[in-house]
């Protein structure tokens, strides 16, 4: 694979290099093409007239043209534009160029012009990273409006529908909701409801069996001190509940 | 992929650093002022009664169109800048206008309603002479052009060149003039110096020469201005060695030499020394022009004549008279004439031009500018009246390039000061504290506070609280009063009077120099100018600089600047004193400097009126010092050890240090050569004065610090290769210590060549220039650390720096051309920078200076991701939000400068040029006010309604702990 690489660009030098000797513009679209031989500082007094066309579309050419001008290599050369949208740029020396179109409101997207000492003349897709890359354009130049220039950015605007969408603020108000509309939804006083909830506790607590390590460890150390306190405790146990206790003893633990 | 993710990570950092314009900022805080340059041709649409159509072009290569009812512009044309858009004649007929321009190289036709170009042709080289409209029968329909060697005819409404001849024996004889009469033939006028006129008759329709005859003329040396044609056909001349009049019939075979009528003869003179002019009028090009004239004898001295019959009658004689000028209205042709009142004032009156009588209840009162030059040209524009008098209104145009608009009786309808269109430095400079706030930091000055014992002090507080107070009060009186007015008769002018600092010195004065030597006071925040002051005699290509010697800070000692004008031929130079808010000359005495001034230095040494001492190095390294009080030599004497300068000799290659010795002469102690067969040195720049650095390193990704090499001696120089082949062009950069001479670093960037734009501040520089290979303009930055331990770190010294810095450095693709470069400058330099970039399409870009870091790393990595670099990409983004001017382009933007606000957050940017824009960056977005989009009303209605929602709820649980107790 290697070795077919190199012999291509190998021919493709060869082939540079005839063009540079023949001193004539070889359009051909490969990516090694050696622009530098071929686009020598000019030497003879070659100068040319780069012409197209700005087309905005739906805006009638009047309404635009006065305040936009067409740019070459910055303000090297300047050419204006016709009311029918079409432009010169009269006396223009072999070189290579970026043309632009500069209106304040309407954008458009530059285009490199390739002028050879001979006078010969080609447009392609300004690319400043890939320079020699030639992907070409029709000439004479067809500028299409690409768009207003965006020169602002929105303002952040508050809206109820930003508010609500935060995150943070579904986080707060979907437990709310859950807790206020539930009660309503199931009514726990129901006893086919309330059977059915209880089944499905014992459904996640499988084991009921098995006792609790912590509720053995209470048992074990504080059995005779939980009979001798009165109050709370016998509350406790006239409860009923097996929970509650457990609660109330580790309590005493923790003093 | 790869590729992807760096995008994302590019977007997702611009978000955090974008500082753009929000659309209901634009003209809040910035403003844009057009101009247009000199007048050098001004033509009124005559075209019809209503027209408010003004078509003028300037020597800045600029062609528009003003609205001459209010001077705005309709529309303006810029071409490029230099010979190539000189535009040599304006001609216009009807609706349309025809320009050539470049030396004759373009024939331009503009539609002048829209603005739009109708035609444009390119003509042979040559240089231009004239070019005049022709008319056949009554409709004019061709334009020729005059070119050293040739003319040729262009048809008017397609531009297509119907014929082109070359001109006879053009090597010896100058041709300058032609004249057309409407009758079927173009005159051409040639001249041999001191030997003889040339007249060729052209036929118009095939450009076959009629008749060519030449005529004796000894005294004859240039045809411009001393000649015209005047009646049906009758070329006169005035020359002022013979002191005569000549006159020729064009087309009469007989007469073969020029008649003359001595000048004695009508009684009158030419001034010695001067050249006279002779003007005269074609009101229709199509048409012979009118046998009046008007002659000038001398400065101010005008005549009206006119030859009837061979024989040459004075109509009038308007002496003294500074300015004469025609004007047509249907079949009425006037003569303005503007002639002195008094010191102050010029009157300009109407006479008719074929008899000469003045035209009653015409005379409109020019008044003279005190600060400002003489007027020296006169645009009429004369209509029809309803009466069917002639009305006319006049633009005249002085020295100090300002353009004023008149109408009767005298009434200033616009003004214009086009001087500006040409700024070359400025600065901008705090406005003075008003009475009251000037009271208060008084208090708390120095001086009293020592003097003063604990109860004066405690009195003044009182006293001054209450002024305070006083202020206040009639501030609000003053509100209430305007509330009660309709809103559109509240004016809030600016005047110098009512001029005081705001609260975070967000206005302040903006001090304009302009080349044709007239300065400017603007207030920044309006843009009104405050005042102006034109200095006469100053040479065209001035060097100018300007210097800012005392603030406003100093209350009660005035502020001072000091402009130095040094012309480029001989380099000597004069210093000009002013106080910057007031505009007035100070009176303080100034040095003589009788030898060229090369380096002008500000020393933050201060005298005993707390103005900065100035020095001016002469060319035998003399230094003299402004002020020069017995103080600051003392204190020059005790310092002068520690100061250096340097001195800088393009033309040798030769960079030099010097130090000043206690006499206040200098030695010379270091010297680099850059040999000038290979480079040149193209720019030199040191760090801003007023710059200040806040961090003295960076936290790296790993909690170290990589600390700033902060050398406030550095120079930064660029230089050029002599050798311009694209192959073997470089451009070079030395960074060297302006106390030792010591080379920094060196960097060559190859096949690259200018311009190169560039910015040195804190521990970098970066600098703009022309890849020459690969065609794009490219930006390199250099940074400088001392690396992870600071030496020394209380005080920098350039003598003691054992280690040489590091220097990091990057490039990257810049996808347009550059005007001009600056870098943003705040209070306390917490702010984050940015470049502030003009561009030739007259957009000035906000570049983060994040994307100029040279540590933006290839491979992210966490310690990359932690300290917030970008990922390297070779090309640097540019996006239309970050262009700060939004669509109020800068024209040829030439320079930026950046001033501090009391707000740290927000930048001062002034962008000159052909227009002047002024504006504010936020590079760090404003952290340090409320945004002006702050949402009041949300967080008072969200305050509010908790307050209530607490008081009602409150009031429930209340009620429900009431009932429960009753239960």
């Amino acid at each position: 694979m290697c070795r077919v690489r190199r012999v291509c660009v190998a021919a493709l030098l060869l082939l540079a290099a005839a063009a540079s000797c023949a001193l004539d513009l070889k359009l051909h679209d490969d990516e090694e093409e050696d622009e530098d031989a071929m686009f020598q500082t000019p030497g003879g007094d070659v100068r040319v007239r780069v012409s197209g066309r700005a087309l905005v579309p739906g805006v009638r050419a009047q309404d635009w043209v006065a305040s936009a001008r067409v740019l070459l290599d910055g303000d090297k050369h300047v050419g204006f534009l016709r009311d029918d949208g079409s432009f010169t740029v009269s006396d223009v020396p072999s070189g290579s160029y970026v043309l632009e179109i500069s209106s304040p409101t309407y954008r458009f997207q530059p285009v490199r012009v390739d002028i050879t000492t001979t006078g010969k003349m080609r447009a392609r897709v300004v690319n400043y990273i890939k320079t020699s890359e030639v992907i070409r354009l029709p000439y004479p130049l067809q500028m299409r409006c690409i768009g207003l220039h965006s020169y602002f950015i929105p303002r952040e605007t508050w809206g109820w529908s930003d508010f609500l969408m935060n995150p943070m603020v579904l986080m707060m108000v979907l437990p709310l909701l859950i807790i206020l509309l539930l009660p309503k939804v199931f009514n726990p006083s129901d006893p086919e409801m309330r059977r059915e909830m209880e089944q499905s506790m014992n459904m996640l607590n499988s084991n009921q069996e098995l006792p609790d390590v912590s509720e053995l460890m209470t048992k074990f150390f504080s059995s005779p001190k939980s009979h001798a306190k009165a109050g709370g405790g016998a509350r406790g146990h006239r409860g009923g509940a097996q929970s509650a206790r457990g609660g109330a003893s580790r309590r005493k633990i923790k003093d | 992929m790869a590729w992807l993710v760096v995008r994302l990570a590019i977007s997702v950092s611009l978000l955090n650093t974008a500082s753009a314009v929000f659309e209901d900022q634009v003209g809040k805080f910035d403003w844009r002022q057009q101009f247009i340059g000199k007048v050098r041709f001004a033509l009124f649409d005559t075209h019809s009664q209503a027209s408010k159509k003004l078509l003028v072009a300037t020597d800045k290569n600029v062609f528009a169109s003003l609205n001459s009812r209010t001077g705005d512009l309709f529309w303006r044309h810029v071409d490029k800048t230099g010979p190539e858009g000189h535009i040599d004649a304006l001609l216009m007929y009807g609706q349309d206008a025809v320009v050539v321009a470049g030396n004759g190289r373009l024939l331009r036709s503009w539609e002048t309603t829209v603005g739009g170009l109708k035609w444009e042709t390119v003509l042979d080289t040559g240089s231009f002479q004239a070019a005049a409209l022709v008319g056949v029968e009554d409709l004019v329909k061709y334009v020729v052009v005059l070119k050293k060697s040739a003319i040729s005819l262009h048809d008017l409404s397609s531009g297509s060149q119907i014929w082109e001849e070359n001109l006879p024996d053009s090597d010896t004889v100058q041709y300058q003039t032609i004249y057309s009469g409407g009758n079927g033939l173009v005159f051409v006028f040639g001249v041999v110096p001191n030997s003889h006129i040339v007249i060729v008759e052209y036929k118009i329709e095939d450009g076959e020469i009629m008749n060519k005859k030449s005529v004796e003329a000894a005294w004859m040396s240039s045809l411009e201005s001393s000649c015209t044609v005047i009646s049906s056909g009758i070329l006169l001349c005035v020359d002022q060695i013979t002191q005569s009049l000549y006159t020729l019939l064009l087309q009469s075979a007989e007469q073969t030499e020029m008649r003359q009528i001595h000048l004695q003869t009508l009684d009158l003179e030419v001034a010695s020394g001067f050249q006279p002019i002779l003007t005269s009028t074609q009101p229709n090009p199509a048409q012979p022009p009118l046998s009046e004239f008007v002659l000038q004898l001398s400065p101010d001295h005008h005549i009206l004549l006119q030859l009837k019959d061979d024989f040459i009658a004075t109509l009038r004689d308007f002496y003294p008279s500074y300015l004469a000028a025609f004007a047509t209205s249907g079949e009425r042709t006037v003569a303005a004439v503007m002639s002195p009142k008094n010191d102050t004032a010029c009157s300009i009156n109407l006479f008719s031009a074929d008899t000469g009588r003045r035209h009653l209840d015409t005379t409109v009162i020019y008044h003279m500018d005190p600060n400002g030059g003489k007027p020296n040209r006169l645009y009429v524009h004369a209509f029809l009246k309803k009466d069917d008098s002639v009305g006319y209104r006049v633009m005249v145009q002085t020295e100090d390039l300002t353009l004023t608009f008149l109408q009767q009786p005298g009434k200033v309808v616009w003004m214009r000061e086009e001087a500006l269109a040409d700024v070359v430095t400025m600065e901008m400079v705090d406005l003075p504290f008003t009475g009251t706030q000037a009271e208060l930091e008084g208090e708390f000055g120095k001086k009293a506070a020592i003097q003063d014992g604990l109860l004066p002090m405690v009195l003044k507080r009182l006293s001054s609280q209450f002024i305070l107070l006083q202020a206040w009060l009639a501030h609000l009186w003053k509100l209430f009063y305007d509330a009660r007015k309709p809103r559109s008769s509240v004016k809030n002018e600016v005047t110098i009077d009512t001029l005081s600092r705001d609260e975070f010195n967000l206005q302040k004065m903006m001090l304009m120099v302009t080349a044709s030597g007239k300065l400017f006071g603007i207030d920044s925040k309006s843009g009104t100018i405050l005042w102006k002051q034109y200095l006469e005699n100053i040479q065209p290509n001035s060097v100018f600089k300007l210097i800012v010697q005392r603030t406003t800070a100093h209350f009660p000692h005035p502020p001072q600047c000091t402009l130095l004008i040094k012309s480029q031929d001989t380099g000597l130079g004069n210093l000009y004193v002013f106080n910057p808010i007031f505009g007035k000359k100070s009176q303080i005495s100034v040095p003589a400097l009788p030898r060229p001034v090369l380096q002008t230095l500000l020393l933050p040494v201060i005298d005993q009126d707390y103005a900065k001492v100035l020095l001016l190095i002469d060319d035998q390294y003399k230094v003299t010092a402004f002020p020069s009080t017995k103080n600051v030599l003392q204190q020059l004497q005790d310092t002068a050890s520690s100061i250096f300068f340097y001195l800088v000799d393009s033309s040798q290659g030769k960079l030099s240090g010097f130090r000043l010795r206690k006499d206040l002469s200098t030695e010379v102690i270091w010297e680099v050569v850059i040999p000038t067969e290979v480079q040149k040195i193209v720019a030199v720049k040191g760090k801003r004065a007023n710059e200040h650095v806040h961090s003295q390193g960076r936290v790296m990704g790993d909690r170290s610090v990589l600390y700033k090499y902060l050398n406030p001696n550095l120079l930064a120089v660029i230089t050029e290769s002599t050798d311009t082949h694209q192959e073997r062009s470089f451009v070079g950069i030395f960074l060297i210590d302006g106390v030792t001479g010591r080379i920094v670093h060196e960097a060559v960037q190859r096949k690259a060549r200018g311009p190169v734009h560039f910015v040195h501040s804190e521990n970098w520089v970066v600098y703009v220039y022309w890849n020459s290979k690969f065609r794009r303009n490219e930006f390199s930055v250099l940074e400088l650390f001392e690396g992870a331990e600071l030496y020394n770190s209380t005080v920098f010294s350039s003598l003691d720096r054992p280690h040489p810095p590091q220097v990091l450095q990057q490039s990257y693709i810049f996808p347009a051309s550059i005007s001009t470069l600056e870098a943003t400058l705040t209070e306390k330099g917490i702010t984050s920078r940015h470049l502030i970039v003009g561009l030739p399409s007259g957009n000035i870009l906000s570049l983060p200076k994040m994307f100029l870091d040279p540590r933006r790393p290839e491979v992210v990595s966490e310690h990359s991701r932690e300290e917030n670099l970008i990922p390297y990409a070779p090309e640097m983004p540019i996006r239309e939000e970050w262009f700060i001017n939004y669509n109020q382009t800068v024209s040829r933007v030439r320079g930026i400068h950046t001033a501090p606000s009391g707000l740290e957050s927000t930048c001062l940017v002034v962008a000159y040029g052909l227009d002047i824009y002024q504006t504010r960056v936020f590079p760090s977005k404003q952290f340090d006010v409320l945004k002006d989009d702050y949402d009041y009303v949300l967080i008072s209605s969200v305050l509010f309604g908790l307050f209530f929602a607490t008081m009602i709820s409150k009031r429930l649980a209340e009620v429900k702990l009431l009932n429960r107790a009753w239960r």
